[in-house]
């Protein structure tokens, strides 16, 4: 399998008043295979989200090179890596972020109308199928304040498959949800990613850790550690086993 | 503690805060102006009325007069009357009046009289407001005719009637309480009684009489009046009440008042616009902010004043910088005053009467302010109850899908439907919007109306190429001859009709003789559009301008008689047609050439004429303008087309967009963010929003445009009937109403958006994005 995404030495610098700055990611060196399903944890402040949104072309990395799919990205103009973002890559927020006016339908459509050529009506039958597909086809013409945040963290899955993106970046999906919404979301997920989309997912949360291929540990800037679990099926797996694994991981990394 | 919060709250507004500031100081500075012109109007006018001691009643009369009978009714009317007292007035025609190098005063609408100062009371004063006292061989001459002829004190005036001739030096301006106004048919000379005698006796002028009465300070004019006319005294003429002249006198410098009034008032307006704009905008971030104050435990109360204090310190220093900055502005207007009414404004009374500017603008922004912290304090006491915000929002539509857009490219289709998700904001852009395209319309039109061909039927002339105008000089007769001869044999010229003005004597509504200029020829050849009736192309037939056709006129109709002496004859005429005139004071007559001139009462020629296809007009103009010393040769001028109004106008709109702008994208921040997010470019953004500011835009020009051709014609047609006007249309050409208007504030506009929107490119997306 070749690699979707790979970074190398990036850093991260941001400006702290006159002349002081943040030096937030240290040289780190990433490597996701393309199909692979990623989770990186790591205390709070450590820099996860912030090399999620770096290698992810949302930022701007200080130094270092991103590869995705074999081509360097990180001098390309604003402009391109708008068009890559929006062909190739899906994003999902804790705070889930959806457009204000539009219905919970229209949210998810709107990625996929932006390019000039895009068949409406086969749009509409792609949403409604992946409305019927994470089990809220009944919201499809609702305001999205009428929604609970597991059914609105749905919206926002969705709404990151409809382009039919390469890879899936989620800072935290799970962050503000239940452990049963938590579930579902990981579920629709761990689907996503069988039929061949690559995630990779910010989280503290080690159940949902537990349920992913590979984890990494970041500590102050550095990713300091990884741990293989392997693909999780619910049918084979016993999610305890990989969870007391991961946890007694975590301890020993000093987390 | 406020302080550092309402500090915090302009340095996070700082923009807007300003614009607002901007705003309410213009508004205190011309209301300040306004009132203290307005001030200075009661002062100045209760002063000259204190030194000039104007009469209760005028009576003019021409004719049979005796004193003794006067004298008689008023000591039987003492209770009433105070004073009595006869003014004898020697009218002359202005054409008997020469000055300076070799003009006359002919033409003029006044009508001129020499008189002596009263003894008792109706005293003409200097510009100091002191009686006059002329000497011997000067004269003291109406401010009017001072500024009309451009005279100064020194210069000389010949008076040249029959058997009298005689130089006076112009001693004095003559400041008139009773006929200063142009408004005010008469104007009165002031000479020495020596000089009036030598007059009288050589019958220089035609005697009048006002027989003037001053009352008691409780007497009843509306009694003595009538007692008069059934005591059958000397009424050949009409009666004056002396309320008429404090009006006449107060009107045009009323009128700027109520002009700069108006444009205060819609300043406010603009500024309360922006204060609403600026809730609006920054409303979810305020509630967080009052959120946090409620936290460190202010009242809601405090709160409340935290925003009020923002205003009240606003509105003071507007009103402060207003009102003192007034005092230097107010000099502008104040120069007509000053000629007319009193030269030392000095009085104290504006000073305090520009203190309602700032107080009102004062109240007015803080009672909007409180107003709008009402819906504010709502709000926010609902928010608790989130779900029943969340029930009324599900029994809305949703309106605007996206599917519905079959066209536009999604992030445009994003722009026109914010318009409409979020009408309540873009509604005050849409006003603003539409108040700049009115102000940049109605001067356009009306400068265009000015320039039309059609413009000339209300200057009472025909459509034509060209107008050669000969006036007055000593080869003006020659001039005219040689002149008909060079254009019947230029064969460039197409046609060609020449006129010839002169000064008639004719009957008035009272049955009196009074002046007017009547314009003979041939008025077929370049028609005119007449209200009513036609052209006097018939033997003995007259055509009347609508001011003297009116009741304030002769009180004519189409078809009636009017008297007119010529060459010492009485001949009468058939009314044919009304025309529209606003030149020379409205009264003009056009009569056919059967009614002969009076050649010694000649004003001027001119002749209208049509170049030949092919020809250049401007060359002919040239040609003739060279050839003819005594000649103004006239096309459409060409004004210059800038006019302030476009100016503030482009600049209103520039600054709201721009203000309305950051603060929607201020609060958009996140939106952005998300659909930036989502793959959408700067560019793409930019555009949303330009999509959606140009469509407020093209409303809110068609609205403008819409209310400058009815409303703005409206207010002209209104302005203009005072000049004699019964009707304008404004002319607006369409492809600059339409299409050059609206492409300048489209590009104006959506340069504005774009440069506000480059503010927006932030580096990295994902701090607003980011929990
Ligand atoms: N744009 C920024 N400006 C200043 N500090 C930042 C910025 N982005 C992140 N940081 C800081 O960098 C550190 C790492 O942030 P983040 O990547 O969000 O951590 P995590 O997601 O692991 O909790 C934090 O201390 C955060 O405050
Ligand atoms: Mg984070």
């Amino acid at each position: 399998m070749s690699n979707i995404l790979v970074a190398r030495n990036i850093n991260k610098k941001v400006p702290l008043g006159k002349d002081n700055e943040l030096h937030i990611l240290k040289n780190v060196n990433l490597e996701i295979e393309e199909g692979e399903f990623i989770s990186v944890m790591g205390p709070s402040g450590s820099g996860k989200s912030t090399l999620l949104y770096n290698i992810s072309s949302m930022d701007r990395i200080t130094s270092g090179s991103v590869e995705f799919k074999g081509s360097e990205i990180s001098k390309r103009n604003e402009e391109e890596l708008a068009k890559m973002r929006l062909k190739n890559m899906g994003f999902i927020f804790q705070d889930i972020n959806l457009l204000k006016n539009l219905s919970v339908i229209d949210n998810m459509m709107f990625p996929a109308l932006v390019s000039k050529d895009a068949d409406k009506n086969a749009v509409n039958q792609k949403a409604r199928k992946l409305l019927e597909m994470t089990g809220i086809e009944k919201l499809a013409d609702n305001n999205i304040t009428q929604g609970s945040g597991g059914q609105l963290q749905r919206v926002g899955i969705c709404r990151a498959l409809i382009n039919d993106p390469d890879i899936i970046f989620g800072d935290e999906p799970t962050g503000a949800l239940d452990s049963k919404a938590t579930e579902e979301i990981m579920s629709i997920l761990a689907d996503v990613n069988q039929n061949g989309t690559t995630v990779m997912l910010v989280t503290h949360d080690a159940k949902v850790a537990a349920k992913t291929e590979r984890i990494l540990l970041m500590k102050d800037g550095n990713l300091v550690a990884e741990k293989k679990l392997g693909k999780y099926t619910a049918k084979h797996d016993d999610i305890k086993e990989r969870e007391e694994s991961l946890m007694k991981w975590l301890v020993e990394k000093g987390f | 503690m406020f302080l550092k919060m309402i500090k915090n709250d302009f340095s996070r507004k700082k923009i807007i805060t300003l614009t607002v500031f901007v705003f309410i100081t213009m508004a205190v500075l011309l209301g300040a102006s306004a009132t203290n012109i307005v001030a200075n109007l009661v002062q100045s006018m209760s002063e000259l009325q204190k030194h000039a001691v104007p009469a209760d009643i005028t009576q003019m009369h021409a004719g049979e007069y005796n004193q003794g009978e006067i004298d008689q009714f008023t000591e039987k009317h003492r209770e009433h009357i105070e004073m009595q007292e006869t003014m004898f007035l020697l009218t002359l025609d202005g054409r008997n009046i020469h000055f300076g190098n070799n003009q006359t005063m002919a033409g003029t609408v006044q009508d001129i009289s020499f008189v002596v100062q009263n003894k008792k009371f109706d005293f003409i004063l200097d510009l100091n407001n002191e009686k006059l006292d002329v000497k011997e061989g000067f004269v003291a001459v109406p401010i009017y005719f001072m500024e009309q002829y451009d005279l100064n004190v020194g210069d000389t005036i010949r008076v040249k009637s029959g058997e009298y001739e005689k130089l006076f030096v112009i001693s004095d301006y003559a400041r008139d309480f009773e006929m200063n106004s142009s408004l005010t048919s008469s104007k009165r000379f002031v000479i020495n009684q020596k000089d009036y005698n030598e007059m009288l006796a050589t019958e220089a002028g035609e005697l009048e009489y006002l027989i003037e009465f001053k009352l008691h300070e409780n007497g009843d004019a509306q009694a003595v009046q009538t007692a008069y006319i059934e005591a059958g005294l000397p009424a050949n003429g009409p009666t004056v009440g002396g309320k008429i002249f404090l009006l006449f006198n107060a009107m045009s410098d009323a009128a700027v008042g109520m002009v700069i009034i108006l444009i205060s008032i819609l300043l406010i307006i603009i500024a309360s616009l922006c204060i609403r704009l600026t809730f609006l905008a920054t409303m979810e971030e305020d509630l967080r902010e009052i959120g946090v104050m409620k936290a460190i435990g202010l009242s809601r109360k405090d709160i409340k004043n935290v925003y009020l204090n923002k205003y009240r310190i606003m509105s003071v220093a507007a009103g402060i910088i207003g009102y003192l900055f007034s005092f230097v502005l107010v000099n502008l207007f104040n120069g007509n005053m000053r000629l007319y009414l009193s030269s030392d404004l000095s009085g104290n009374l504006k000073y305090l009467l520009s203190l309602l500017a700032p107080l009102f603008v004062y109240f007015m922004i803080v009672m909007y302010t409180r107003k709008i912290l009402k819906r504010i304090d709502k709000i926010s006491a609902v928010e608790a109850l989130r779900s029943d915000i969340l029930k009324h929002e599900k029994s809305r539509k949703y309106s605007f899908p996206l599917l519905k857009n079959k066209f536009l490219p999604v992030h445009i289709y994003m722009g026109f439907r914010d318009v409409g998700k979020r009408s309540k904001l873009y509604m005050l852009l849409f006003l603003i919007y539409v108040v700049c395209t009115f102000i940049i319309i109605l001067p356009l039109n009306m400068y265009n109306t000015m320039n039309s061909p059609e413009f000339s039927t209300y200057m009472g002339i025909g459509k034509s190429d060209m107008r050669i105008d000969l006036r007055r000089t000593d080869t003006i007769t020659e001039d005219f001859k040689k002149l008909q001869e060079e254009l019947i044999n230029d064969s460039e010229i197409e046609k060609y009709a020449a006129y010839i003005t002169s000064s008639y004597k004719v009957k008035n509504a009272e049955g009196s003789w009074d002046y007017m200029n009547i314009e003979t020829g041939d008025f077929s050849v370049f028609p005119l559009h007449y209200l009513e009736g036609r052209a006097p192309v018939g033997e003995g037939e007259i055509a009347l301008s609508y001011a003297n056709a009116s009741k304030d006129g002769l009180n004519k109709k189409v078809g009636k008689e009017v008297i007119v002496e010529v060459g010492g004859t009485e001949k009468s005429l058939t009314v044919s047609g009304i025309y529209q005139d606003i030149t020379n004071g409205g009264k003009t007559a056009k009569a056919h050439p059967s009614l002969g001139i009076n050649e010694e009462a000649i004003l001027w020629y001119i002749v209208s004429l049509d170049v030949a296809g092919g020809a250049d007009i401007r060359e002919k103009m040239g040609y003739y303008q060279n050839t003819y010393d005594s000649a103004q040769v006239n096309d459409i001028e060409e004004y210059t087309k800038q006019t302030l109004g476009n100016i503030i106008a482009v600049i209103i709109a520039v600054l709201i967009t721009a203000l309305f702008l950051k603060m929607l994208l201020s609060k958009d921040m996140s939106q952005i963010a998300i659909i930036k997010s989502l793959g959408l470019t700067s560019q793409n953004v930019k555009h949303q929003y330009m999509a959606g500011t140009l469509l407020v835009l093209v409303f809110g020009i068609i609205f403008g445009v819409l209310a400058s051709n009815y409303l703005g014609e409206f207010l002209v047609s209104m302005a203009m009937s005072t000049m004699g006007a019964a009707k304008i249309e404004l002319v607006s050409i369409a492809w600059q109403t339409w299409l050059l208007c609206p492409i300048a504030l489209m590009l104006v506009v959506g340069y504005t958006v774009s440069v506000c929107c480059k503010v927006t490119e932030t580096d990295d997306l994902s701090v607003v994005l980011r929990s």
